[in-house]
């Protein structure tokens, strides 16, 4: 994992380290997806933005599915994965 | 019977007048009464009419002359009320007639004037021939009123053969793209189930094609789901045509409930592409995910394959039963990640030297 990505999630978004963990390691797992319809991967300003919204209080999964599944793709089991490894890390 | 008073009992009320009664003598009255009640008993109107004579013959206080009218009433009535009555009107005033031969042989006159002459041969032949007839139209009749409903049943029929017809050539339209969806696994169990249901009401059959071929291409019910399902739904088409093809059209509260009965837990062709995207980015590797009853295509130990129930039914609701599966999913993955399958007894030499470098001597 990344640590400086790691970093740059955290110092962005104010989330603690492991929360910046949990999300840089999502992005990781659906970058693995690339091939398979997905055309671009979780940028960092996305997990930044899931960062700030959990750091707003908003309950993890529901921050990383409005930020990180649905602006992503519009394909719904594609969506669902992506959810199901949110769930798997949160 | 109570004659006190001047009054009546019983039905003779409505003829004996007061004035009539008041003309007998009193200790004769319970007599008067009972026979103006014997003689009202043949018919009414003659009652009506010894009820006003008989009085005259109280008065005159011959017995005699009383049962003589009476007889003579009653045998012309015998013969035919209608002149029994005018004869009960006219006979006392005959009585008194100087020759006491004339009542008699006026009865006689008017009872041959009713009857008339014996029926001859051909009167008896009419009427035996009327009769036949009669009977044989009575007899005919219930055999009339049988054809008239065969009739209707049998255009009822002609009509419905004719609908029959009808959706049969439409069903034999539907059918063939509908085969050409349908996974070649479901063939047997969805030709055999529409059979059943186009034997019994190809319109029925035409819902039943189209249903079928979601519930099972779906997964939705097992081959022996459908099968039950189908056998179900033609018990209520038996007993409603109307009632029957809605269920087969999945409109009807039943059919969903019974389906809701039959559903075998959650399936894995619902959820197979989730499952095999989220293996694929657990494991970094491009996994392909099957179902336990396709194992004979793959190499079930392949490093790129999760084997998985066909339906997972561990839990009642699907979400549960989704969970589990992704648990089995994440441990495939895992396995495959980590290279579980990987192993080769070809690299057992290797892995041996390659432990005994890094650990030193006793390594065997």
């Amino acid at each position: 994992m990344a640590l400086a990505h790691v970093r740059n999630v955290r110092q962005e978004s104010g989330v603690d380290g492991d929360v910046a963990e949990r999300l840089v390691k999502v992005a990781e797992k659906v970058r693995n997806l690339r091939t398979h319809g997905l055309e671009e991967g979780v940028s960092t300003r996305l997990l930044v933005y899931a960062g700030q919204m959990i750091e707003g209080g908003v309950e993890p999964v529901a921050a990383c599915e409005a930020t990180i599944c649905r602006p992503i793709t519009d394909d719904l089991e594609m969506q669902r994965s992506i959810l199901e490894l949110v769930n798997t890390q949160f | 019977m109570s004659t006190q008073g001047g009054g009546s009992a019983g039905n003779v009320g409505m003829y004996v007048g007061r004035d009539m009664l008041a003309a007998v003598p009193e200790e004769r009255r319970d007599d008067y009464l009972q026979l103006v009640q014997e003689i009202s008993d043949l018919k009414y109107q003659l009652g009506v009419e010894v009820a006003r004579q008989l009085p005259r013959l109280f008065e005159e206080q011959d017995d005699e002359a009383i049962e003589r009218y009476l007889d003579q009433v009653r045998a012309i009535a015998d013969v035919g009320w209608k002149s029994g009555v005018e004869v009960a009107k006219q006979l006392p005033d005959l009585y008194h007639a100087p020759d006491p031969t004339i009542a008699d042989s006026y009865v006689e006159i008017v009872t041959e004037a009713t009857v008339g002459p014996p029926d001859d041969d051909e009167t008896r032949a009419f009427a035996g021939e009327l009769e036949d007839l009669e009977r044989e139209l009575r007899e005919i009749e219930p055999k009339q009123q049988r054809a008239a409903e065969l009739k209707s049943l049998l255009a009822a029929r002609d009509r419905r053969d004719e609908r029959r017809r009808k959706h049969a050539q439409e069903l034999a339209a539907a059918l063939p793209p509908i085969l050409a969806r349908l996974r070649p696994k479901h063939r047997d169990c969805y030709m055999r189930e529409v059979r059943l249901v186009a034997a019994a009401d190809p319109e029925a059959a035409l819902e039943a094609a189209n249903t079928l071929l979601d519930l099972l291409n779906g997964e939705r019910v097992s081959h022996d789901g459908a099968a039950e399902w189908t056998r179900r739904g033609l018990d209520v088409l038996e007993k409603n045509k109307e009632v029957g093809r809605g269920y087969f059209r999945m409109g009807s509260k039943y059919s969903l409930e019974v389906l809701e009965e039959l559903r075998e837990g959650l399936a894995l062709r619902q959820v197979a592409r989730v499952l095999k995207l989220y293996a694929t980015a657990l494991s970094g590797r491009d996994v392909a995910v099957r179902g336990v009853d396709e194992m004979e295509a793959v190499d079930r130990f392949g490093p790129d394959h999760i084997i998985l129930p066909a339906d997972m039914r561990f839990f009642d609701d699907d979400d549960r039963n989704f969970v589990a599966y992704k648990v089995a999913a994440a441990h495939g993955a895992a396995r495959i990640e980590f290279g579980t399958y990987r192993f080769s007894l070809d690299e057992i030499p290797e892995t041996v030297a390659d432990l005994d470098a890094r650990y030193g001597m006793g390594t065997r």
